[in-house]
């Protein structure tokens, strides 16, 4: 297929877009902030009959709070999500991942269903999604499942989505009061890179210094897929969160990631980063707990 | 082929092009707007930028048959010759530009900062509202320096105009 056989077609509402994809016999490609999308068609990767543009959708571009969840349009841009107010203060690891994500222009194409949609393993927004249990809203033309993160996704680019459907909603847990998360990246510069390893790190605070009740900590890069931590979390009731049980913590996540090597890090590389962003992020979070404490 | 329809720098303008083409292309070859260059074509280097309902992106990532109805600005929008904008005089009297490949990238994001803001800005909100804008010439130096400058000027003609 060349560039300039394939076609646009930009579905006015949601109920026109599911249609279309129900089509069968047209090799089609949802098409949103393009910043995956249009560079993998350059490369030859993705070249579909028709791609079917949903950026002007904006019945799916939305953050509202429903019934005690977080509902998040999946055509929300990443400008979006570290502009509003009700993620900064109940989702404040997802802005924090969304800040990350390239530089301004790509914050303000890239949309987050097009960020879970390319289903990379460095993903930025996905480990933020994993540890506020987010539940993905999918739908067809005749059915409607909903799915949680962490098992939509089945390999570096692959996921359960089937060709009819597309993702509609994210829905997450706010924040309690006494919950705090912080996102921690390490990519070769500052703007606009993939990350070399990434991880999320969610946690609930109890009552006595630095005491937890619990939390959820997910990597990103160190697998074919983002993945939980859980032996880190699992240590994280056991005793309050000194800088010394940071330093246990963190030598946990060194052997629980299973990074590989390619273009670029190898392998020993990201192990050590992986531990060394954890260590980083569980010390800038007591910090930054101790700091709204008093 | 396919007719599309849009504003470009306040004009309604309509094209005929194949849909997949990048709307860089359509402004370069098919409206003759050749502020906005191509260099890495896959949204790194910021060369490309415009304004789509005032916010900064990068049009070597858009398709033509994404932009029906979009509001565009080129770096042509911002300000020409004739009638340059506080920007682009700031990039002349700053000595913010050598080659130039870049300039017209980095003059629409430094707009579209600078309307978003209300102050005078610090290095570092700068360098985090340009980290998509690469140049491999001036060092950035004078780039950052011409974006504070346009930030003064932009703060005293506000100034003025709340007086009268
Ligand atoms: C220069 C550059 C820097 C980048 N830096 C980062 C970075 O730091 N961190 C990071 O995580 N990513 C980065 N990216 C990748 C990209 O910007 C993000 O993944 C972005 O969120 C993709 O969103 P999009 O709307 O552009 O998706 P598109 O490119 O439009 O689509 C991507 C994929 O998702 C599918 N899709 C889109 N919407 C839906 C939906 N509603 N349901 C189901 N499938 C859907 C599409 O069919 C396609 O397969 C970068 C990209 C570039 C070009
Ligand atoms: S040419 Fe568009 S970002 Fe480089
Ligand atoms: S002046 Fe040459 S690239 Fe910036």
């Amino acid at each position: 297929m060349l560039v300039s056989e394939i076609d646009v077609i930009s579905p006015l509402d949601l109920d026109e877009c599911l249609t279309i994809l129900s089509r069968e016999g047209i090799q089609h490609r949802l098409l949103a902030g393009g910043t995956d999308a249009v560079v993998r068609m350059k490369d030859g990767k993705w070249r579909p009959n028709v791609w079917i543009n949903v950026k002007g959708l904006n019945e799916l571009r939305y953050i509202v709070k429903k019934d005690g969840a977080i509902h998040i349009g999946p055509l929300t841009t990443h400008s979006d999500i570290i502009r509003s107010q009700l993620l900064q203060t109940q989702a404040d690891v997802l802005v924090e991942a969304a800040r990350e994500v390239g530089a301004t222009q790509m914050q303000n194409m890239g949309t987050i269903g097009g960020n879970i949609g390319t289903a990379s393993p460095a993903g930025d927004t996905i480990p933020a999604l994993f540890v506020l249990g987010a539940v993905l809203e999918i739908r067809s033309c005749n059915n409607k499942r909903l799915v949680p993160i962490e098992e939509f996704f089945i390999g570096p680019g692959k996921t359960v989505l089937r060709q009819n459907e597309m993702i509609t909603n994210i829905i997450i847990q706010p924040q309690e009061k006494n919950e705090i998360g912080i996102f921690q990246k390490l990519g070769p510069r500052k703007a606009q890179s993939i990350s070399i390893v990434n991880v999320a790190v969610n946690l609930i605070m109890g009552e006595n210094n630095r005491q937890c009740l619990g939390g959820k900590i997910a990597f990103g890069a160190v697998a074919p897929t983002i993945i939980r931590a859980k032996k880190c979390e699992s240590m994280l009731k056991i005793a309050p969160i000194t800088d010394d049980m940071i330093e246990n913590i963190s030598k946990v996540a060194w052997k629980e990631v299973m990074p590989i090597t390619d273009v670029r890090a190898s392998a020993s590389y990201r192990r050590d980063m992986a531990s060394a962003l954890l260590h980083r992020g569980l010390y800038r979070l007591m910090r930054r707990w101790e700091s709204y404490e008093s | 082929m396919k007719p599309i329809r849009f504003t470009v720098n306040g004009s309604p303008r309509e094209v005929n092009c194949h849909p997949s083409k990048t709307l860089l292309d359509v402004l370069r070859e098919d409206l003759n707007l050749t502020a906005s260059k191509e260099c890495c074509g896959k949204g790194e280097c910021g060369s490309c930028s415009i304004l789509v309902d005032k916010e900064v992106i990068c049009s070597c990532l858009v398709l033509a048959g994404q932009a029906e109805g979009m509001d565009i600005t080129t770096c042509e929008g911002v300000g020409l010759t004739a009638n340059m904008d506080i920007v682009q005089e700031a990039f002349v009297s700053e000595g913010a530009t050598q080659c130039g490949y870049c300039t017209p990238g980095l003059i629409v994001s430094s707009r579209a900062f600078l309307n978003s803001i209300e102050h005078i800005p610090s290095v570092s909100e700068i360098k985090t509202a340009l980290g998509g804008n690469l140049c491999r010439c001036t060092g950035y130096a004078k780039i950052i320096r011409a974006v504070e400058t346009a930030a003064k000027h932009q703060l005293e003609n506000k100034g003025k105009l709340s007086l009268r």
